[in-house]
């Protein structure tokens, strides 16, 4: 514990500036190419919005925001979990020449990915006032879900790196996993009236990510507070894994060389 | 010069059952797979002292390489110690984490950084690799538009101005052109024989070691052949490998 939190301020430095240099290499080859971060997830809601709202005739009030939050959180899961997989095995050439920990990469990868998120979470406020959706002090019960959501990100991403370089078809089976999360997890339809009863509680107190954008619809759609107690139960689940996940990077992160 | 700098106790290094796994592989096969344990390094011991230079020589696969690795940290012994005395170690790596997108002044920052620098130790030290690399304006121009020239000074600058105490080397660099080449060699020359640094190289010229090193690891097969004042275990080997 003491060892990650030197080892964190030691390389803060290190995985901002990475973190900092990827983004400014997407942006390097052409001045449009951050458009994309933000067109992006605009286009897939527009088609999300068109495939279940027009054809499927999905009844939802603000359609568009509601997709919009679930696509803001999701990517950002979605991505940081793909790239953690292989994350060691691409870093090849630092991770054989000098020490450092491995999760300052998924950190850093992380910074990248969250970086992102805002931008949409910018574009969902923006979207907030275009529909006139009125908001109140709920908004800010976001700071705590979303913290939340990375902690438990940060959790995955450390084992999946873990195992990533153990297992070489890793990310065939984490590509599988998590489309069928993503179906689970309701990011264009509302799992509370769309699932019959016990289902649709047992899938937003099991399904984490699910819960996460459940409650930030909450708070800025409908002005209700998350339910605290399930929270702070992934709270206390994030963190565990999270130790866990540093603590097995720790233990075997020198041999990863030897197997790359 | 008697302070102890490295200590190596009993080494021994094994690439084995860290063979990567499968799932399908091991879906369609039951015949569990065996797995080989192949020594590098076998029970090696040895000190440096504070100061010293150490050649490391052998021939191929005999265990060099990997030693290095285990002394920089990057992974660990399968058994026995590695002690630093709480030293600063580096492996002269050229070019780690550049990127190609990134302009040379950006590459420098992150290089250092990644090689354990603080940001400020790596900005103070800015303009003097900027000199040393002879890149002028193009350090603003992205690493990608350089040719590879440019590209090993700028690595070479990098790993050359930002020192640490232990330096360990693979195979002495001299890059560029003629000119560059000798700059770098008199520059790494200058910065190996400093009496505060410890060093250790990895090399096959014999040479060159000979004029640079106090004492000499010889490694068969993993295992310490001789360790000696250099000229004489350099002849030793010299018949050895004839």
């Amino acid at each position: 514990m003491k060892r990650f939190a030197s080892d964190v301020k030691k390389y803060w430095n290190y995985m901002l500036y990475e973190a900092k240099s990827q983004l400014k290499a997407e942006v390097a080859n052409s001045y449009l190419n951050w458009i994309w971060w933000i067109l992006e997830p605009l286009l897939l809601m527009m088609v999300y919005a068109f495939v279940f709202g027009f054809l499927f005739k999905h009844k939802e009030e603000n359609y568009n925001v509601f997709i919009f939050i679930a696509l803001a959180l999701w990517d950002n899961f979605n991505r940081c979990i793909k790239a953690s997989v292989t994350i060691v095995k691409r870093n090849k050439s630092i991770v054989s020449k000098v020490y450092l920990p491995k999760y300052a990469l998924i950190i850093s990868n992380m910074m990248v990915n969250t970086f992102k998120m805002f931008i949409c979470l910018l574009i969902v406020f923006g979207m907030l006032i275009v529909n006139r959706i009125s908001i109140d002090w709920h908004i800010l019960e976001i700071v705590p879900i979303i913290a939340n959501a990375l902690l438990f990100t940060f959790g995955c991403c450390c084992i999946l790196a873990h195992m990533g370089v153990f297992i070489e078809d890793m990310s065939n089976v984490i590509n599988i996993v998590l489309r069928f999360m993503f179906y689970l997890t309701g990011i264009f339809y509302n799992i509370g009236t769309s699932i019959p009863k016990p289902y649709s509680t047992i899938l937003l107190s099991c399904n984490p990510i699910a819960l996460f954008i459940d409650s930030l619809r909450n708070c800025m759609l409908e002005k209700m507070s998350p339910n605290w107690i399930l929270m702070l139960i992934w709270f206390v689940i994030g963190l565990g894994v999270s130790a866990y996940g540093v603590y097995t990077i720790y233990r075997y992160e020198n041999t990863y060389v030897k197997v790359i | 010069m008697s302070e102890v700098s490295i200590t190596v106790q009993d080494v021994t290094i094994r690439y084995k059952s860290v063979k990567s796994y499968s799932i399908k592989r091991n879906l369609l096969r039951l015949k569990p797979v065996e797995s080989k344990n192949f020594e590098a390094v076998k029970n090696v011991s040895f000190t440096v002292n504070k100061g010293e230079i150490l050649g490391v020589i052998g021939k191929n696969g005999s265990g060099k390489s990997t030693l290095l690795r285990a002394l920089a940290n990057i992974f660990s012994a399968d058994e026995g110690n590695i002690d630093l005395h709480g030293n600063s170690i580096s492996l002269l790596a050229i070019g780690v984490g550049f990127k190609n997108q990134l302009t040379g002044r950006e590459n420098i920052m992150l290089s250092g950084m990644l090689l354990g620098f603080r940001e400020k130790e790596v900005l103070s030290h800015m303009d003097e690799i900027i000199e040393f690399s002879e890149l002028g304006e193009f350090i603003d121009q992205p690493v990608r538009t350089y040719s590879s020239g440019m590209y090993s000074k700028l690595a070479f600058s990098v790993t050359a101005i930002l020192e640490t105490d232990i330096m360990l080397i693979d195979e002495v660099l001299s890059v560029g052109d003629e000119h560059f080449k000798k700059k770098s060699y008199a520059k790494m020359k200058e910065l190996i024989t400093n009496n505060d640094r410890t060093v250790v190289i990895v090399s096959h010229s014999l040479d060159t070691l000979e004029k640079l090193c106090n004492r000499v690891l010889w490694l068969n097969d993993g295992e310490i052949k001789e360790i000696g004042p250099s000229k004489e275990i350099i002849k030793k080997y010299r018949e050895f490998m004839k």
